[in-house]
This record gives structure tokens, C-alpha cells and sequence, in this order.
């Protein structure tokens, strides 16, 4: 049963030439590069299979949709804010972590620049 | 693999990435604690140097301004006082536990091979293009987002790409397979993932009673 699948998938791709899944139908591949990085650095081959990372792509798209519109509807409804997507993912330890680190990071790497330009500006 | 694909966390040094949740609960060292901790100077940790050194201060003031911090700290409950001790020892002890993991990451990276150290960058490096993120979340709100949505937006679409990719790899193995992944496994990783409840999916409405 599994031997069938592949070939039906290979064929579809391509005849459509963009998305093997029909989910994303003519849409333009937006993270084909990144994705296969992404894929090798967490431990797939180095190259993936282009139904493969079709699929991710299709996933992370829907990701962020989801997350999008859940974060529209609640704080302040319309607006997407840091803030609500904290408390999205507040469940979700890993993701919490990984956000509440990078927007620290951020935050040092802004004073660094700041702090850099003003003793150019200095001197 | 020829890309130039920055994340920001490169420039930042090292980042944990680790499974330990936010809220680890730190052990107190300290039990008893009641009046002004000024004889544990000698302890040589330090944790209490700051607490100390205030107490210290206020000592050197008149007599009646001790026993009115003393007063505050009486009003605050133990519990409130070891809190308070708590979080400065917990912060100290944090620092202690990144350096530690630091000088370990450096050892074990210093130690690998080719393929893992150029999967170890890949995996470091490696992030989803701010503006097609950002381009993708506008389409969605209409509305402009600010950039620290975009930067928390990929973050978390990053770890997601890796918890999916992860769980695929542990179903390849325990079907007997090779990498590189095939649809039916990422098919499964999601199926799993959706069960353990990390997929978010608002189109299905729930009933709850009937």
C-alpha cells in the first residue's frame, strides 16, 4: 500500500508543479529554501523530499493562520500584539521559552545598537 | 548548502534549547530565615550579599529604623519573606546554571564531527524569512504588525517545524525506516501531535454537552 502512494505523489508534482497536495493548489512555494535547512538542521536528510516540506509548508502556513486570527480575537480584537501571542503559547513550554528568549535578545541587541551609534555619534 | 539564512538568535551567543519549562521551581537553600540575615555574610555564595548589604546599610542608621524593617519583615508572612529570598537566590543560582550550560555546549560542539557540526549550524541558523512572514501575517490581519510580532511569529514557527519534523523522525525509526521523510510519516507526526494536542485547529466546534 505504501509503495502505491509514492509514485501517485511523484506524478502529481509533476503535473501541477507547485503544490503535490492540491491543499495549496497554484500557490509559489514560499520556504522552499529555508524549509530544507530547516528539515536538515532537525535531523532529516540533507535533502528532503519535495512532498515532504511541501506538507511542512502547508503545516506552518496553517500554523500561522491559526494563530493569527486566535490572537485577532482576543486582548484587543483586530490587532495582532506580542502580548497575546504570549499568552497563546503559554501552555506550550518550549515555544514560551523560545519566544520569551528571542524578545530579550532583541531587546539587548536594540540597546547594544543604541549604545554603539551614540558613541559614534560621539566622537 | 549555499544560503545566508540568519536567525537572530546567532548573534545573541548561545540559546538553550532546551525542554525545561520557564517556571522551573528553584530548591531553596535557606529554611529558617527570620530577622535580618547579617550573619550570613561569611557564607561566601553571595546569595544573600545583596539582602545583606541593605540590612547592612540600615544597621549603621539609628536603631529605630532597623526595627522597622525588622517590623516590615515581621508583617510580612514567612512565606512572603522566603518568596522574597527565594527569587534573589533563584536569579543568582540561574546565572550559575547558563554559565555551566554554556561551558558544556562549548565541549560538546567542540567535539563533533563534520555532518553534525554542519547540521548543528543549519539547525542554528536556519529561520523563515522576516518579510514573507510578515507579508503572510498582514494578508491575514490587514492591518501593519510590528516587528516584534514577525520576530516572535517565526520563532515560534521554527519550533514548530521542529517538534513536527522531530516527531516524523521518531515514527520513521519505529516503522523501521530511512530518512529522508516521506509524506506518510509527517502524515503521522501531525496525527500524533493533533492528539497530544500541539496542532491548533479552530475549525472543528466542540460540543460539549448534550
Amino acid at each position: 500500500m505504501a509503495d502505491e502512494e509514492d509514485p501517485t505523489f511523484e506524478e502529481e508534482s509533476k503535473e501541477i508543479g507547485g503544490g503535490a497536495e492540491g491543499g495549496q493548489g497554484k500557490r509559489k512555494r514560499l520556504f522552499s529554501k529555508e524549509l530544507r535547512c530547516m528539515m536538515y538542521g532537525f535531523g532529516d536528510d540533507q535533502n528532503p523530499y519535495t512532498e515532504s516540506m511541501d506538507i511542512l509548508e502547508d503545516l506552518v502556513i496553517e500554523f500561522i493562520t491559526e494563530m493569527t486570527h486566535k490572537a485577532m480575537s482576543i486582548g484587543r480584537q483586530g490587532r495582532i500584539q506580542v502580548e497575546d501571542i504570549v499568552f497563546l503559547i503559554r501552555k506550550d513550554p518550549r515555544k514560551f521559552a523560545r519566544v520569551k528568549d528571542l524578545l530579550t535578545m532583541n531587546e539587548e541587541l536594540k540597546r547594544a545598537r543604541k549604545a554603539f551609534d551614540e558613541a559614534n555619534y560621539g566622537s | 548548502m549555499d544560503n545566508a539564512c540568519e536567525s537572530p538568535t546567532e548573534k545573541g551567543g548561545e540559546t538553550r534549547e532546551s525542554d525545561e519549562p520557564t517556571a522551573a521551581p528553584g530548591g531553596s537553600r535557606v529554611t529558617e530565615m527570620d530577622g535580618i540575615p547579617e550573619e550570613t555574610d561569611g557564607d561566601g555564595d553571595g546569595e544573600l550579599k545583596e539582602a545583606a548589604a541593605e540590612e547592612g546599610e540600615l544597621k549603621s542608621q539609628d536603631i529605630a529604623d532597623l526595627t522597622a524593617v525588622e517590623r516590615e519583615d515581621s508583617l510580612l508572612t514567612p512565606a512572603a519573606k522566603k518568596l522574597k529570598i527565594d527569587t534573589k537566590e533563584k536569579k543568582e543560582k540561574k546565572q550559575k546554571v547558563d554559565e555551566d550550560e554554556i561551558q558544556k555546549m562549548q565541549i560538546l560542539v567542540s567535539s563533533f564531527s563534520e555532518e553534525q557540526l554542519n547540521r548543528y549550524e543549519m539547525y542554528r541558523r536556519s529561520a523563515f524569512p522576516k518579510a514573507a512572514i510578515k507579508r503572510l501575517i498582514q494578508s491575514i490581519t490587514g492591518t501593519s504588525v510590528s516587528q516584534n510580532v514577525v520576530i516572535a511569529m517565526s520563532g515560534i514557527s521554527k519550533v514548530f517545524v521542529g517538534e513536527v519534523v522531530e516527531e516524523a523522525l521518531d515514527v520513521c525509526e519505529k516503522w523501521g525506516e530511512m530518512p529522508p521523510l516521506q509524506p506518510k510519516h509527517m502524515r503521522e507526526a501531525v496525527r500524533r501531535l493533533k492528539s497530544k494536542g500541539q496542532i491548533p485547529n479552530s475549525k472543528h466546534k466542540k460540543i460539549i454537552f448534550f
